[in-house]
Formats: C-alpha cells, structure tokens, sequence
C-alpha cells in the first residue's frame, strides 16, 4: 500500500474516524491496528522481519532495564568510589555483550535483506547456483528505517537516555508506525511514547493543516518530481554520445529538484496524515538549497537520519576508547592538524555508512566517500576561510550569501551525477560532455524539447517551481505558510485551497508507463 | 571553573558565547566538530571523562547546560 492510493486514503479515513471514537486510551491501539493493517498490505504476507526486529528490540531493552535497576541496587552497598566503579564496570560490560548480540542480529538481518537480494543474478551468472532459499527473499517495507530507529532506541536505552519500554505493543507500534514506515522520519522512542499515551481530542483546525499538508506534499510529488521524471529518465536512457553537455547538465538540476520535491513531497504527506492523529513527527527537511556550505546542506536534508549518524555513529566511534586514544597520540604528534584526525575519520566511517544506507552500487559508494572528503576538507580548511575572504576582497552580503549558495548546488550537483547514472562508465561520459560537447545552444532549440516535456510542460513546470519557491521564501523567513492561509478571508483562503487541488488534478502525473506511486527514497 | 569553560567554548566558538537560545546544536551555532573539541579540551582541562552518553542536544544545548554537565561530572 502506497500513501498515494485510493486504498492509503480509505485506511487513513477509518482509522481517523475510529482514532477519535474510541476511549482516548484506547487511541494508540487504533494506531497499531492500521499500521499493521498498511505493512501487511504492502507486503503481502506476515512482516517476519518486522516482527523479529521489534521482539528482539522489546527483550534487549527488558535485559538493560533489568541490568540497570539491579546495578543500582548494587551501587547502594558499595563503600567507596572505586568499589563503586568496579561495581559499575562489570555491569557495564554485560550490558555492551547483550547490545553487541543484538546489533550482530538486526544489522545481520539488514544485510541479508539489503543485499541478499543482489547475490541472486551474480551466483546464477558466475556460479550457475539458483539458491532456492534466495528466490523468494523480498526486501521488507521500511526495513532500513525500523532498523535503525529500533538500533537508536537501544543505544539510547543503554547510555540511559530514554525511557525503557514495558508494552511490546508500544515497540511494535513505534517501529511500524504508519505514515513513517516506508520512508521516515527517524522517529526517537521517547518522543513517540509520550505522545502515544497522550489522549488527543479531536481538533478540526489541526486536522485541516494536516489535509492541507498532505496535498501540498502530493503537489511536489505528482506536479513537479514527476515531471521532472519524464525528462531526467529519457535523457539519462539515450546514448551518452549523443546528449549535450548542457542538456545533461539541465537534467542533473532537474534530477536534484526531483529527488528533493519527492522525498520532502512524501514527508510533507507523512507528517500531515501523522498531524490529523495529533502526533508530531520531526521535521526531515528545512529547504535545504537555500544552504550556504555542504555541512549546512545535510543539516537541512534528511534531517532525522543525520542526526541519527552523528549521535549513534559519530559520537561513539570519537568518544569511544579507541577513539580517544587515536585522539590523544594524534594530537601529541601534530598539534593543531592532530585533533582533526579523529573528528575526520568519524566524518568518513559516517559518509561511508550513508552511502551504503542510500545505495548498492559503487556509484553511492563514491558519493559517500565524496562527501566524506569535501565535508574532512572543509574541517580541516575552516581557519583558512576567513584570510581567503579577505585576500579575496570579499565582504559579507547578499552577493557572497548567492557565492555560498552556488558553491553547495555545485557540490551537490557533481555528487548526484555519481548516483542518478545507470553505472560509471555513462558518469564519466557525462563529465566528459560537459567539456568536449556543451552545446549551450541545444536548451534554447527543440533538442530540450525532444525528451519527454513539451513546450507547456516546461511552462507548467516553470509555474509550479515558482509557487514552491515563493513558499520556500515565506518559511525561510520564519513565516508558517498554512497559518498565514487560514488568517485570510474565505475567499482568498479557498481560492488557494482549491487552486492547489485543481492544478494537482489537471497537471498531476498519472497511470501510464510511469507508477506514480513510487518514491526515490523508498528503495534506500 | 565557570569561567574556564567559557574560554574554552569561546576558543572555539564564539557565536555559543552570545547565543542565549536553548537549542544550539539544532540552532547550528555549534556543530559536531567544535562539540568534539570542546568536549576534548574540557576533558583535558578538568580530567574527567565525557561520554558519549553525555553528548547530546540537551546537554550542549547552551552555555550554562555545558557548565552543568561539567559540574556534574566533576561531582561524581
């Protein structure tokens, strides 16, 4: 089941009805009803995977509970500081063998889903095996993020940071709470407990900034990333040698905008459905091409999933014994240079991670190390910027704000040449285009024309673009759109209400070759 | 020991000293890496040891929680 169906808005329907019927304790319960109710229509079969990750969860978190309250028991009898430690360290370490056991088992079955999946032509072509045990394996629905939400909890739940859940139910439900399941946000444990055992009234105004939400985020996705579709997919499936480098160029713009109005379409979606139950998710996304550095860039994309490699990934490895220890030797021998060596190998182990998260093929590997080597460079370079600046003649100021703001989309534009081509052998002939074939001159004749967009769908896209920009603006300045909205008189306020579902209805893309229903992110 | 630790967050980031919101790392007044250094130095500074369990928004998430964190692990 795809949040863009007819079946997602029956499911959504009910379980909204029945969400504000039933007594308000019994409200989560619904929740879980419909979660499993969308994961089991979606996958078609029982969610062993699922179910095995939210059980697993459940018992480690009862064991560090249990470890925790029995540690300070102990603690009450102990005499002095070192007896206390002592105390402290034994248990400690048991709890770190019961976590190990338990990443071992849930990344284990990521990766055996992941990849197990690849094995399957490679064995049939090289070795002549059809593992029957393979052919049957499908990728379950949202098994990267449950994983990792569920790996957060635990790591939370040991350093003693949240709260440890009692109810499997509460675990279950957390990981496959419907509107985030298939693609995020990363929700945290302890911000969804809270407000799963709160009792939500219902609220017509908030339910209406939900709907509105959930159609602004269709908007993006239907008028625009699928649109912008049709041309990135024909360019980058004609001949390499016969593209200009320009219109390449003009397609990894388009694929950039695409990949973002998809993803923060389908996120938009997520949290206005998840707002109508009066549970608020974390935002995932704060237009993130406005940003003016590449670090800023992935502070404003996908949120929740950097967050989740800084605090899990980042921070373990570099306050981490070893860690400290590479630390402490690095910055003896070199100073300065020294104390960046271990912030610079959590920033790559953390790229290296992201791009096995986003994709399997070696094109996100060479993202990931891409990232990794342009954010360690931009670290270790940070104290050179301001005398740059100067010898440069550059003030601060709109015009270098547009500098900044250029040199992010640049960065960001070469990386996703790496993950848009179909392998790297047309990402290389694409670098190649743009400098033996450019051809400025193919945007401004039919050739722009000839891959799937007419004249009036650029126009249309054109439109679309500048609505989205014009609200990007008014939210960059701190403005809430949707409460601006509601403060304008009926007419106004309908008229835009209307105006947005109309021109999804007439200009949307929909049926044909192309499944509308299908997200970018959702195969990460 | 207040006033050491202000140094040493001045020493990397100047803008944390004026920030007087309550969410500087989400804010993006400080980020990962100054947050590892100031960790690192006040380490050094105070020989204590700042867990990773200790990094996180909530305790960065101004001047005065970081000189809470501080005290409190000097107490323990």
């Amino acid at each position: 089941m795809q949040l863009l169906s007819y079946s997602f808005v029956i499911l959504w329907v009910i379980a909204f009805a029945l969400y504000y019927l039933v007594p308000k304790k019994m409200q989560w319960y619904v929740l879980l009803a419909a979660s499993l109710l969308f994961y089991v229509a979606g996958l078609q079969g029982v969610p062993v995977a699922l179910l095995l990750t939210a059980l697993s969860t459940y018992a480690c978190g009862i064991y560090l509970r249990k470890s925790l309250g029995a540690q300070k028991e102990a603690l009450l009898e102990c005499v002095d500081k070192e007896q206390k430690k002592l105390v402290k360290m034994s248990y400690a370490k048991k709890r770190k063998r019961m976590q190990i056991l338990y990443f071992a088992f849930n990344l284990g079955l990521l990766v055996f889903y992941k990849y197990a999946v690849l094995t399957i032509p490679f064995l049939q072509e090289h070795l002549g095996i059809q593992p029957a045990f393979l052919a049957n394996v499908v990728m379950p629905l949202g098994v990267s993020f449950y994983t990792l939400t569920a790996m957060g909890y635990v790591i939370d739940a040991g350093r003693e940071n949240c709260e440890i859940e009692t109810d499997f139910l509460k675990v279950l439900l957390t990981l496959s709470y419907f509107p985030a399941i298939t693609q995020g946000p990363f929700n945290r444990f302890a911000h969804m407990k809270e407000q799963f055992e709160e009792s939500h009234a219902f609220d017509y105004e908030r339910m209406l900034r939900g709907i509105q939400r959930f159609v602004w985020g269709a908007f993006k996705k239907l008028v625009i990333a699928d649109r912008m579709a049709i041309f990135v997919n024909q360019v980058f499936q004609s001949e390499v040698s016969g593209v200009a480098g320009s219109i390449y160029a003009c397609a990894i713009v388009f694929y950039m905008l695409q990949l973002y109005a998809d993803f923060s379409g389908y996120i938009d979606m997520a949290m206005g459905v998840s707002e109508t139950f009066g549970i608020a998710m974390p935002e995932n996304f704060k237009r993130p091409y406005f940003a003016k550095s590449v670090a800023e860039f992935w502070r404003r994309w996908h949120i929740t999933l950097g967050l989740w490699f800084k605090d899990y990934i980042m921070f373990s490895f570099v306050m981490s014994g070893a860690g400290r220890r590479i630390g402490k030797a690095c910055k003896k021998k070199w100073d300065t240079m020294g104390k960046h060596i271990v912030p610079i190998m959590g920033t790559m182990l953390v790229w290296i991670f992201t791009g096995m998260w986003h994709g399997r093929t070696v094109g996100y590997m060479l993202w990931g190390l891409y990232y990794g080597v342009i954010m360690s460079l931009s670290l270790v370079l940070e104290a050179k910027y301001p005398v740059w600046k100067e010898k440069l003649h550059m003030k601060e100021g709109k015009g270098y704000a547009f500098f900044c703001m250029a040199r992010t989309w640049l960065i960001v534009f070469v990386a996703d040449v790496l993950i848009r081509s179909e392998d790297l052998v047309q990402a290389a002939g694409i670098f190649r285009a743009f400098v033996t074939h450019l051809d400025l001159g193919a945007l401004l004749s039919k050739t722009l024309t000839s891959y799937g967009l007419s004249k009036y769908e650029f126009a249309l896209l054109f439109l679309s673009l500048l609505v989205w920009l014009a609200v990007s603006l008014l939210e960059e300045h701190g403005r809430d759109v949707r409460a601006y909205l509601a403060a304008r008189p009926a007419v106004v306020r309908w008229f835009c209400y209307y105006g947005v579902v109309l021109l999804l209805l007439i200009t949307g893309i929909y049926g044909g070759n192309y499944d509308t229903a299908v997200f970018l992110y959702q195969s990460f | 020991m207040e006033e050491r630790v202000l140094e040493i967050l001045e020493e990397h980031c100047e803008e944390a000293i004026d920030y007087d919101g309550d969410s500087m790392m989400e804010d993006g007044v400080i980020d990962s890496f100054t947050v590892i250094n100031v960790v690192s130095d006040l380490e050094d500074e105070f020989d204590i040891e700042i867990d990773a369990k200790y990094v996180i928004a909530e305790n960065f998430r101004n001047k005065e929680a970081i000189i809470d964190l501080v005290k409190r692990l000097l107490e323990e």
